[in-house]
């Protein structure tokens, strides 16, 4: 079961996340300083943190620059009221692997945080080929098929499926989809990117086939 | 530039031509009652020289014989340039003797006083004077005889031409150097104004963080643009206080709404999913999604209004940017049966933010795309301008923006009032598009006639060699 860090002075904020990752199956402890957050940060028991910029003690920047100085490669969600651009450059810049901007739904926060567990999980063995059921993809060659049936994918598309299947039985958010596969961070309207995926579920769900690519309820899409 | 009669009309309206031209006209109505006053003075004097001159010699005359008087009456009339003299003697019953004056004048009356009369009623002839009056006196001898004698001066005349020319030359060399200084001294003035004027056009698109020119002159231009200063650093701190209370509402509001979201959805996840009241709940989760949506997008604005460096910026291909675009929206524009085109021309190059400008393009095309109904036609092009400048136009074969509402499209939560509304959008992506533009300093415009938005981006671009 994953163990994760959560560093957060604010009392209903930091319940908020630890009841979240609890509905997701995940225990988290919880630190409301910034200095007692990183001596337990340094710690090697933990598969990943959540932090807070505005802490007393020590600011997130300077803690998670620390962290990175003494090779401590946890990932890092960094939370921050403030939304603007340069406040989330200068966050992963400093060694952060993502940014939320409060105030966040808790399903995309812990989303967010699945998908960190399992990309540090997958840092190490260098894939070429991802599984998914009878879904294949072939990072070298950048074909796809499923069961026997090549599939056709535009550039994009091909992305899209990449992004999904190297994350597969783990919902992913629209806000998550728009970030990772087109490395956009703006409000790109309601119905952009189910457009995108309804055209990739055609090629992908054939006709007998069962759907691999699930819509989740008020969140965004799974595969598998 | 401006055409002359406008640069003369501007010339006209600003106060110091009006000072210099009132003035003018003062100076010459008092230089001429001066001068007027001056002949006028002297006129009188030389008339009465004329008369105590007269009354000598018509004394001078009768105290001689008539022999002798005849022949002083002889040299009396010798032409002169200046003066003209005349003389008649009559007998005791009026009858002509001798003389250039043929009858005595009417009205003149021996021993008293001189008369000036008219000179025709005097004498008349070809050496009769120009003057148009001559001074009389009619003396009566000792033999009952009447001598008259009639005199006049040019000099007069002389001395009105004399005072003619005077106003002329004077005028002349007081008005002509007055007007030339007086515009010379005008012009400090206007280019102060033309300066204010480039500052405050600025300030009314919205730029209030300028101020106007203060020089440490002290004069009451200074002393109106430190006032209009005053008034702006006013204005300024309520706007931000307006703009401020917004962002506080938006930001304040989206804490507990997320909140009431993550509520909502936590409900959502532990219902059945053939509960009744599990689409109710899914509608409200999408409601309170699109009102956190704005929120965001509020909050956008502000935060792109706020930015004001451009470190971020590099160089951005259009055409590429074009192409993402374009492909990111192609699906969505397919499956609202639009024919989507782009035309892009290589070697496009600006100074951008990649993102932003990716953005205000993004949401140009959205709009397009929402407001075109199935079937029509929405375009994406990007083509080189006047030497520098590029194009990045988005149209489209929707209902179009009545010229009217054009400028208000840009504002925060306007929709248009005839037809544009009529898809779900928040209104706020031009907003955000224009608050892209402004920092960027690329203009933007809404073209086109009847059917159909053009939507026109100009970018200052440049080509690589």
């Amino acid at each position: 079961m994953p163990y994760i860090l959560v560093i957060e002075d604010d009392e209903i904020t930091a319940r908020e996340i630890v009841l979240e990752l609890a509905a997701h199956g995940i225990s988290a402890d919880r630190v409301h300083n910034g200095l007692e957050g990183f001596q337990r940060a340094l710690q090697p028991h933990y598969d990943a943190i959540t932090l807070d910029l505005m802490l007393p003690g020590m600011d997130g920047l300077t803690l998670v620059k620390q962290l990175r100085e003494r090779g401590i490669t946890t990932p890092v969600l960094m939370i921050s009221a403030l939304g603007d651009v340069d406040e989330r450059v200068r966050g992963l810049r400093a060694g952060g692997d993502d940014y939320l901007t409060k105030p966040f739904a808790p399903d995309e926060m812990a989303a967010r945080i699945e998908v960190l567990l399992r990309r540090h999980r997958q840092e190490h063995p260098a894939q070429t080929r991802l599984r998914v059921a009878d879904l294949e993809l072939d990072m070298i060659t950048r074909t796809a098929r499923r069961g026997a049936r090549e599939l056709t994918l535009l550039p994009t598309e091909y992305r899209l499926l990449e992004f999904l299947m190297r994350y597969p039985g783990q919902v992913l958010t629209r806000a998550m989809i728009f970030e990772s596969v087109w490395g956009l961070r703006f409000d790109p309207g309601t119905n952009l990117i189910d457009v995108h995926i309804a055209r990739l579920r055609r090629k992908v769900d054939g006709e007998g086939d069962p759907g691999l690519i699930r819509t989740v309820r008020g969140s965004g899409y799974r595969l598998g | 530039m401006a055409s002359p009669a406008k640069s003369w009309s501007i010339h006209w309206r600003a106060t110091t031509s009006r000072l210099l031209l009132a003035y003018g006209v003062f100076f010459v109505i008092w230089g001429m009652v001066l001068l007027g006053f001056i002949y006028w003075e002297t006129l009188h004097y030389l008339e009465n020289r004329t008369d105590l001159q007269l009354k000598q010699q018509v004394g001078y005359l009768r105290s001689l014989d008539e022999e002798h008087m005849l022949v002083a009456l002889n040299d009396y009339v010798v032409l002169e340039e200046t003066n003209y003299n005349a003389w008649g003697l009559f007998d005791a019953n009026g009858k002509w003797l001798y003389g250039d004056i043929l009858q005595i004048p009417p009205g003149v009356t021996p021993d008293a006083d001189t008369r000036r009369l008219p000179t025709d009623k005097v004498v008349s002839g070809p050496f009769a004077p120009k003057t148009s009056r001559l001074s009389v006196i009619a003396a009566r001898l000792g033999n009952g005889q009447v001598l008259v004698l009639a005199h006049t001066t040019r000099i007069a005349a002389q001395v009105g031409t004399i005072i003619w020319h005077a106003l002329w030359w004077g005028l002349s060399f007081t008005l002509v150097p007055g007007l030339i200084g007086g515009l010379i001294l005008n012009r400090a003035p206007r280019r102060r104004i033309r300066q204010i004027e480039s500052v405050m056009r600025p300030i009314m698109q919205g730029d209030l963080r300028r101020r106007l020119p203060v020089s440490n002159r002290g004069d009451e231009l200074d002393r109106l643009a430190a006032i209009v200063n005053d008034m702006l650093d006013q204005i300024e701190r309520l706007m931000g206080e307006v703009k401020g209370v917004c962002d506080n509402i938006a930001h304040d509001l989206r804490t507990p709404l997320t909140r009431l979201r993550s509520q909502l959805y936590r409900v959502q996840q532990q219902m059945r999913e053939d509960d009744p009241h599990a689409t109710l709940i899914e509608q409200c989760v999408s409601d309170i999604d699109e009102v956190l949506a704005r929120f965001r997008a509020l909050l956008r604005i502000s935060e792109l209004e706020d930015r004001r460096r451009r470190e971020g910026f590099v160089a951005v291909d259009l055409g590429q940017t074009l192409q993402q675009v374009y492909e990111l929206y192609a699906p969505l524009a397919e499956d609202q049966s639009l024919q989507f085109t782009l035309e892009t021309e290589p070697n496009l190059l600006a100074q951008a933010d990649p993102d932003l400008l990716f953005e205000a393009i993004g949401n140009l095309v959205s709009n397009a795309i929402k407001f075109t109904p199935p079937g029509g036609r929405v375009s994406l092009h990007a083509r080189r301008d006047t030497p520098g400048t590029a194009q990045i136009e988005v149209m489209d074969s929707g209902p179009g923006i009545p010229e009217a509402q054009r400028h208000a499209v840009w504002q925060r939560f306007y929709r248009g009032e005839g037809g544009i509304d009529t898809a779900a959008g928040h209104g706020l992506g031009l907003s955000i598009v224009a608050a892209i533009a402004r920092l960027h300093d690329f203009d933007l415009r809404i073209e086109g006639g009847q059917g159909g938005t053009h939507m026109v981006m100009t970018c200052r671009c440049f080509t690589t060699i």
